[in-house]
């Protein structure tokens, strides 16, 4: 009887169990707001007086540090628990927890890709921001949309041209190139030359980077990219399209680009394997850095080259951070995200974290005050930041670039010409848009 | 009342599986089935709406599921033939006492040990073009004067992958096929080697049908691998069409496209086809061994 008992009792204790590791209640803490340190992530819960608690959560290099998160806590009474989370896996995590009608934190990293399809999902919570920040941060255009501004950006990546100066002293190349003509031409004087063998550093691998380099250069060759219904625009991007497939054909790019990362083919700049770059605005320190450089002096950054001058126009990838839409702290998050995003606080992120700010005058004040050197036309340029999308980032983003960087990859290939490689993404991109339009 | 409590005690006993089963089993599979038969894009929040089997003939009708269903066919047969072959042979090998043979057990089995998505990686050291260990190889023997772009096309990539997978579950379908070859009775091979067999005769007759079985469990295994294989895809060549399996299509439509609906109907098809394919096992599987 008693063993019966005993057994029956495991039973119940088992099922219980069960019914309660299955239950669908959210981690509470004692205020009753949402605590959603999820595995795999990190988290850090800066203590603080009496008021509201939010939660943050974003990739390590957006991540302030202790004594910056406590003078938050003491000026607001906002206490803040940190989720620092791989970039990759924040927009996973925003996927799930939105799909499931819950807030995976109360301020996210909001990527400007991330944009079109978190606005078309009505998972974020639109911001107010003054004139005076509108003017002061082109980059916000990247996150409007539908007349609202969803998230504020806090790191600023525009694309700035780079090349190596002494590559051009060597082959007797003077002045820099101001025409996408003559950054080929000069690229075939480097390699006729033995100066450089693959001088030009383009990603061809079946990654985003690949799609966004295709844009940047279709955008500041000739002014446009889509058309005003999200369309591809066939004569910009055909003749950027065939470009690279000139620039592949003639030997000007390193074999080994079509399977490395986006990244390390960036890199190829900063070992002097690669005399031209156009990308990120983070190479202008890294081409400072002893850790990173090789060809320490020789790199500097230009303005980026355009049809038949410099190109009036560049395109940003930045940045944000965004108050989800299922947060019951909205207002806690908001004021969070002024403070990180003020101007006192992107000098201090520049210099804590290496953010590079997205407020044009604090922009100006690091270079004029030497704290970013080697900045060459980082300033000019970024007064040209501006957003190819006529219609915002369209939520259909994430296939889009699926489809252009494998048909990109295929024509680095050799498996199809420019010409069909625009005719694969143009069918699909074409479909995507009109579904967005009419369904 | 006794009678009762005895009828009643097994089923009791059973609740926690049923209800674990239950819950983390047959309800993901039930909702996945009606989440398939709906038009489900999170990217279009005020539009889900029931629409019957729309999402699988747009899927059957597609070029992309039928390209990666090639692929995973070609994975899955590779897998299969190098896993079981190898996994076969690398057993009757470590069947032979040796010294050493603890620890040749231990080496051998420690692929099976790696999490998919570091094999993959590791695997990459050997096979890009650029740092490639393979490349240095080639180039430093002057077989090759330019770095080979192992994966850059379909088939090499196919293969590569096919290799990697199977690097990783050959080691478990060899150490079933050890059990299963340790199993069979010493007496056997005496009876055989009286009876005057030679040594393949007594392979052939003895060892290969009697091992049949456990070759089958490593087949099994090996085939649930070979379309699950997602990691080692992603880690050698991305997002790239040119290796993408059902998988990798099924993974991009709903979390990366957001179609909840049509990633739904994938991995229905997905597991229709595993399930095809266990039965078919476990049909071959069941034929009884006599010693």
């Amino acid at each position: 009887m008693k063993r019966k008992l005993i057994s029956t009792l495991l039973v119940l204790s088992m099922t219980a169990a069960v019914a309660a590791g299955c239950g669908g209640k959210d981690a509470s803490d004692t205020d009753g707001n949402k605590n959603p340190s999820a595995e795999g992530t990190t988290s850090k819960d800066n203590s603080g007086g009496e008021g509201d608690h939010i939660t943050f959560m974003a990739p390590d290099w957006a991540i302030p540090t202790e004594d910056q998160l406590e003078a938050f806590t003491k000026e607001t009474g906002i206490k803040v628990t940190v989720n620092e989370v791989g970039w990759d896996d924040i927009r996973d995590k925003m996927v799930t927890a939105s799909a499931g009608g819950q807030a995976v934190a109360d301020v996210v990293e909001v990527d400007w890709s991330w944009v079109g399809e978190f606005y078309a999902a009505d998972w974020l919570a639109p911001m107010e921001v003054s004139d005076e920040m509108k003017e002061d941060m082109p980059t916000l255009e990247t996150f409007t949309k539908g007349g609202h501004v969803l998230a504020i950006p806090y790191a600023n990546d525009y694309r700035l041209s780079y090349y190596n100066t002494k590559q051009y002293e060597d082959a007797g190349i003077t002045g820099e190139p101001r025409t996408w003509d003559e950054v080929y031409t000069n690229c075939k004087t480097l390699k006729e030359k033995g100066v450089c063998e693959y001088p030009f550093a383009l990603p061809l691998n079946a990654e985003e980077k690949t799609s966004t380099y295709l844009m940047w250069l279709a955008y500041t060759m000739n002014g446009v990219v889509f058309n005003e219904d999200g369309t591809l625009n066939r004569d910009s991007v055909l003749a950027a399209l065939k470009y690279e497939e000139n620039l592949i054909k003639d030997e000007l790019v390193d074999p080994a680009d079509k399977t490395s990362s986006g990244m390390d083919t960036y890199k190829r700049i900063l070992s002097g394997s690669a005399n031209f770059l156009t990308g990120p605005t983070s190479f202008v320190s890294k081409s400072t850095s002893e850790e990173d450089c090789s060809v320490i002096g020789q790199i500097e950054p230009i303005l980026v080259p355009g049809k038949d001058a410099k190109s009036d126009v560049t395109m940003a990838l930045p940045e944000a951070l965004g108050v989800t839409k299922f947060s019951k702290n909205k207002d806690a998050a908001r004021e969070f995200i002024k403070w990180y995003t003020s101007s006192e606080m992107q000098e201090a992120l520049n210099k804590s974290n290496t953010a590079i700010p997205t407020r044009n005058s604090v922009l100006k004040k690091l270079i004029d005050n030497g704290s970013i050197q080697n900045a060459g036309a980082m300033l000019e340029q970024a007064e040209r930041i501006a957003s190819p999308f006529p219609g915002g980032i369209p939520s259909y983003y994430a296939e889009m670039s699926h489809t252009m960087y494998n048909a990109i990859h295929k024509m680095a290939l050799g498996e199809l010409t420019a010409e069909e490689a625009y005719a694969e993404m143009d069918a699909r991109i074409a479909e995507l848009s009109f579904e967005e339009a009419y369904e | 009342m006794n009678i009762l409590r005895k009828k009643l005690l097994p089923y009791l006993l059973l609740t926690p599986m049923i209800l674990v089963m239950g819950v983390l089993v047959f309800y993901p599979i039930t909702a996945t089935f009606s989440y398939s038969l709906k038009r489900w894009k999170l990217t279009s929040p005020g539009d889900i709406h029931f629409i019957g089997l729309q999402n699988y003939s747009s899927i059957l009708e597609s070029d992309s599921f039928w390209y990666s269903f090639q692929n995973t066919l070609f994975i899955l047969t590779a897998v299969v033939l190098l896993t079981s072959v190898v996994g076969f042979l690398t057993s009757i090998f470590l069947h032979i006492e040796v010294k050493w043979s603890g620890i040749l057990l231990a080496i051998a089995m420690l692929p099976w040990a790696l999490p998919p998505y570091v094999n993959g990686i590791l695997w990459k050291f050997v096979f890009s073009s650029g740092y490639g260990f393979l490349n240095k190889v080639v180039i430093g023997l002057g077989l090759a004067g330019q770095p080979v772009e192992w994966l850059n096309s379909r088939r090499a990539l196919l293969l590569i992958v096919s290799l990697v997978v199977s690097w990783r579950s050959i080691p478990f379908t060899a150490l079933v096929c050890l059990a299963g070859r340790q199993s069979i009775p010493g007496g056997l091979y005496e009876a055989a080697r009286i009876d005057g067999g030679n040594r393949y005769t007594i392979f052939r007759r003895i060892t290969l049908p009697l091992m049949l079985p456990f070759v089958a469990i490593g087949i099994t295994s090996a085939s649930v691998t070979a379309i699950n294989v997602f990691d080692e895809i992603i880690a050698l060549s991305g997002y790239n069409d040119l290796g993408a399996n059902l998988l990798v299509e099924s993974y991009l439509t709903t979390f990366s496209f957001l179609d909840f609906g049509k990633g739904s109907a994938l991995t229905y098809l997905v597991i229709l086809f595993g399930t095809v394919l266990g039965g078919f096992y476990l049909r071959s599987m069941n034929k009884e061994v006599d010693y």
